[in-house]
Parts: C-alpha cells; structure tokens; sequence
C-alpha cells in the first residue's frame, strides 16, 4: 500500500477472502495504529488492579504508553504516560503506588489525577507558564463496565455503550461466576510474544476449526483433550478416535456475531453432571448460599467458550482469563492473559483455576503454544506471492439469524466471525481520524 | 504442597558432600537435553511439583499466575503432549544445552534424608532457526532414594521471569 485512500483499503478486504497485506504491509499496519488503535474503545484494565489512591499499572493503547491510576477521590484516570516537558515515559513500572507521579528526566511532578503539581527551578519558566496546560494528557474519552475499564483515543466516536453493548451479557457472563459479582484481576498475568501479526491471534480466538488438528497434541488416544476445568474428570470429545475426524459435537458448536466486529463462540460439551470436586463443590455452594440455588444453577450452566470484544480483548469461559493481544509491528505481537480471581470465591476454586490456566494459555501451556507455532508459520508463509489472498469463506452464505440472542449465528467451524471482523476492520480503516 | 521458598543466597553447608547431589542435578539436566522427558519425571516423587515462577521472589503459586506449576499429573499431559508427533511447536523440536554450576548445599535434615541445594541454570535452546537462552537461579528440595535422589520439588526463578515469552514448549 502506497497511501491511505479508501478504496485501496476497500480493495483488500473481499467478501470470503483478504488481501496479504493486512497481515504483512508495514503501511497497513501504521494506518491500523491510527485508524484503529486510535480510535476504537480498547480495555485499559480492571479497576481491581488500582484499588487504593495512588494504586496505578501502566500498560499500552496501541503503541502509546498509557498510565490507569486512582485518584485521592476514589475516580480512576487513563493518562498518557509522557512528560508535558520533554516527553519521557513517567512512570516507567508496571505497577505500583505513588502520591504524585515524577518524571525522572527534570523531576517534573503530576497529581494521580493528571494535574502539573510541581516543577524545579519555577522561577526559570517563562512569564505566562501555565501550569494548568502542562498536566498529563488524558485519554479523550474513558468508561467502564463492571469494573472494566475502557479508552478511546479518540474525542469523538460511537459511546462505549454503543460499541460494547451487545456483549455486555458476556462480561456478565464471567463476573457473575463471582459469589461477590465482581472480578478481580490481582492474580498476576501471562505474557507470551510472536512474530506475526496481531489479527492472527485476534481471528484465532473464536476459530474452532483449528482445534481438532492444531491441538492435536493435547488430545489422548480416545480424541478427548485433558480436564481443563476444575472438578473435571475429563475434556471435551474434539476427535472421533477411530477416523481421526473432527467430533460431531465439535462440529455443532456455534458462533455468533452481533456488529462491530465482536463474536463469541458456544460452550464446550462437557459432562457438567458429573462436574465435581472438593473446590469446586465448595464453590457452588457458596454461589448458591449468595445468589439463590436456582440463579447458581443458571451461572454455572455454561453458555460461552470464547468472546471477542473488538478489536483486542477476549474473555474465555471455559479456562476463565481476560485477554489483551497488542501490536508491536505488524509482523510482531504481544499478548497479556489475565486469569480472574472470583470474589468469593475460596480459594482453593480460584487456585484451580489459575494452575489449569498455566497450562492452558501460559508461553509454557500444552494449549497456547501450538497456536503460536500456527501464527508464525502463517506470518512465514504469507511472504508468498503465489497468491495475494487469504481465503476466509466457510460457511459464506450459511449464516442465520437467531433472533432469541439477537445475533447472526453461524457453524463454530465456519468463518463467519473472521469475515465479520474485517467489515469491523474495513469500517474504522476507510474514514481517516 | 508447601511451596520451596526462594530465599537469598546462603554460603551452604560446610564440610555437606556435594559430589553425588551435583551428580543428580547434571543427571537431570542431561535427560532434559536428551529429550528423555518421561525419565525426567521419573525423578521426582509421586508428590514432586516443577515450579517456574512468573514474577520475581513471588511467594506462592497458588494464589498467582506461575510459567509452570505441574504436579504429577499435569506433568505426565506435558511428557504426552511431548511425545505426541503431532505437537507442531516442536516440529522441529527443540535441542537445548543446560549448564549447571554455582551448586549449594542449603540445608540438610538427615532424620528425613531431604537437602536442599540451590544452583544456578542456564539453558541455551535452538529451535527453527532460532537460539535463545533461559537462565536463573534453581532450588531442588531432594530426598534419598536407595544409593540416589528424588526431586520433591524444583522451583526455576528465571531472571526474566515476568518478561513476554515466545512458546516455550520444553521444561527448564
């Protein structure tokens, strides 16, 4: 790509195929960085992870360094951790606490809430210094729901009401797993890396067609995979063991998208009956004691494997995390899973979770690493020419509505949701900023 | 399942025999090098745990995420899923070097025959073009066994511990 006009990116994105390049053309990437990046709500963090004033984290919205911090008044602010001065990065942990936030570079100093406090030597500023120009930029629009937190780079753009909206039920999803009905995300994370593009990872989420070959090695010689819930005996059927196909009620798994770009998958079939151990007995009975048998009952019936909030964030059901996947490069990624600790929860339930997310999705996992195998070889094999096009045409035409759920539903092994992305991808990349 | 501590650097035990204890520890880093994994966790005892950490001097793993965290059983999925011929993260597989060095004794409870030794690792990995290295600062808790050890628990704090990985498919 030469330049930004509409209809060269129009012209990339084809009704059950994709251009290369949105995978492998640095232009592409620096417009998605502006377009997308810039523009879209992204999930910042959780306001678990700031819970006392002065608590911050820092993390990233697109390449820009941003700082989550709470202020004196109990509000939490998404700053941009650059000095007004000179512009280094402030505040260069990853986590922590601090009643002002100070460069180290001239130790110019902030309030949590922004504001310029303090600056060496102020009789060397000009005459018409003004401190109150020099606070921290904020990010332009910032909201929450359930205690996640959300940002736009953008002053202007649809209401996070608007852009979440349809998956707030999955959000619900998770957080009401919480005896408490609150997550928190205090229990450290997962940091793994790739040389791919950051859309692999993305589209990966809600693809259950990879998984009876792509993670073939996690499936014993009865084509069940390992017990990855607590209180499971055993995993779900992905292969039929005799032919080596795909499981029938592998294939039956549906997908759903429902605008802008988000999509979630159906849960996995496993023996929720038989569901028992002393952690996880323990927790239903706490839950119930909390929110009623019935309602407990409804909780626990799993709805969802995996959901995607456009354009980076997705919450898993099954092996319960939050997950962040950030562009480095367009041929670069990093991704951050945080498991989720239920409050209320004993803590024997959430330990279980955590030690079965280690080796789900951890860079050591029996689960994850074979999907970054499958996303480098993609990254490697896309420098071919001997196509420009990625085809992504399962199920084309297959699509349904499902009016209960208000959504179009699909096969889980179709494409629906990867073409629903790019009509996402193609609506922010075609209108400049 | 109390989980080993990581504690500063002790000057270990004067006159405690390390020959046969840094014998074990090279053994054991030879299987993982030779991609003996089954024998490898074979070492440890039926209530062993591998511990990789993933934050500096975290205290605990069970209330934080860890890199590793296997009992038994999880280990034995991880030697399946090794052996499978189709886990693609190791096609190619993995040819790793460990070096173990810097070995202490740190304590010994003779009435139960366990010590405790810290040693520094470093592994250097290659695999589809790519050499790595992995290195930090290791703690087995080893009980006798006959004329041998076992390993109750071994606990990896790996310098980077908290820093991005790509696929790490073999253990430390």
């Amino acid at each position: 790509m030469r330049n930004g006009h509409a209809d060269h990116i129009a012209g990339l994105i084809e009704p059950g195929r994709v251009h290369r390049d949105v995978y492998t053309d640095p232009d592409v990437f620096e417009l998605e960085m502006e377009r997308i990046f810039g523009q879209a709500w992204l999930f910042v963090g959780h306001t678990s992870q700031v819970p006392q004033p002065g608590d911050f984290i820092t993390t990233e919205l697109g390449r820009q360094p941003v700082i989550m911090v709470r202020h004196r008044d109990g509000g939490v602010h998404v700053l941009l951790n650059r000095c007004t001065h000179r512009g280094a990065k402030v505040v260069n942990e990853r986590k922590g606490n601090a009643p002002r936030l100070t460069c180290c570079y001239h130790g110019w100093s902030f309030d949590t809430d922004g504001r310029l406090a303090s600056v060496p030597v102020p009789e060397g500023c000009a005459a018409d210094f003004d401190k109150a120009a020099f606070g921290l930029a904020r990010a332009p629009r910032v909201g929450e729901y359930r205690g996640f937190v959300f940002a736009s780079l953008a002053a202007k753009g649809p209401s996070l009401e608007d852009h979440i909206g349809p998956m707030k039920g999955n959000i619900d999803d998770l957080v009401d797993r919480a005896p408490d009905g609150t997550l928190a995300l205090d229990v450290g994370m997962h940091r793994y890396a790739y040389n791919g593009n950051w859309k692999l990872q993305v589209e990966n989420v809600l693809d259950s067609y990879h998984v009876p070959f792509g993670h073939a090695s996690t499936v014993n010689k009865q084509g069940v995979q390992f017990a990855r819930r607590e209180g499971d005996q055993k995993g779900a059927a992905v292969v039929e063991s005799e032919k080596k196909q795909t499981a029938a009620s592998w294939k039956d798994r549906k997908s759903y998208i429902a605008g802008n770009g988000h999509g979630w998958t159906s849960n996995t079939a496993l023996d929720d009956n038989k569901r028992s151990s002393p952690a996880f007995d323990e927790y239903k009975r706490v839950l119930a004691e909390k929110v009623g048998a019935e309602r407990a009952q409804q909780i626990l019936t799993p709805r969802l494997h995996n959901s995607l909030i456009y354009p980076n964030m997705s919450i898993m059901g099954l092996n319960i995390h939050v997950r962040v996947i950030k562009p480095i490069a367009v041929d670069r990624t990093e991704v951050t899973i945080y498991p989720v600790r239920l409050v209320g929860a004993p803590p024997a339930m959430n330990f279980g979770n955590i030690r079965l997310l280690n080796v789900t999705h951890s860079a050591s996992s029996f689960v994850q690493t074979d999907d970054l195998e499958s996303f480098v070889r993609a990254q490697k094999g896309l420098r071919s020419h001997a196509t420009d096009w990625v085809d992504i045409s399962r199920g084309l035409g297959d699509e349904e509505p499902d009016r209960e759920l208000n959504a179009t539903r699909a096969l889980a092994t179709h494409e629906m949701v990867v073409r629903a992305q790019y009509k996402a991808w193609l609506g922010y990349m075609r209108e400049a900023a | 399942m109390d989980a080993p501590a990581r504690a500063l650097a002790s000057p270990g035990i004067a006159g405690a025999d390390r020959a046969p204890i840094e014998q074990f520890l090279i053994h054991e880093a030879l299987l993982l090098d030779e991609r003996r994994f089954r024998d490898w966790m074979g070492l440890f005892t039926d209530d062993g745990t591998y511990w990789v950490p993933a934050v500096p001097d975290q205290e605990s793993p069970f209330d934080q995420a860890s890199l590793f965290y296997d009992d038994r059983d999880l280990m034995r999925t991880r030697v399946e899923r090794l052996e499978h011929p189709r886990i693609h993260v190791q096609t190619p597989p993995s040819r790793t070097a460990h070096l173990v060095g810097n070995v202490f004794v740190e304590e010994i409870d003779e009435d139960k025959g366990e010590y405790v030794v810290g040693s520094t690792v470093i592994m250097v990995e290659y695999r589809d073009e790519a050499q790595r290295v992995f290195a930090g600062r290791q703690r087995h808790r080893l009980r006798r066994d006959g004329a041998g050890f076992r390993i109750v628990q071994k606990r990896v704090d790996l310098i980077n511990c908290d820093s991005a990985f790509e696929a790490m498919a073999v253990p430390i």
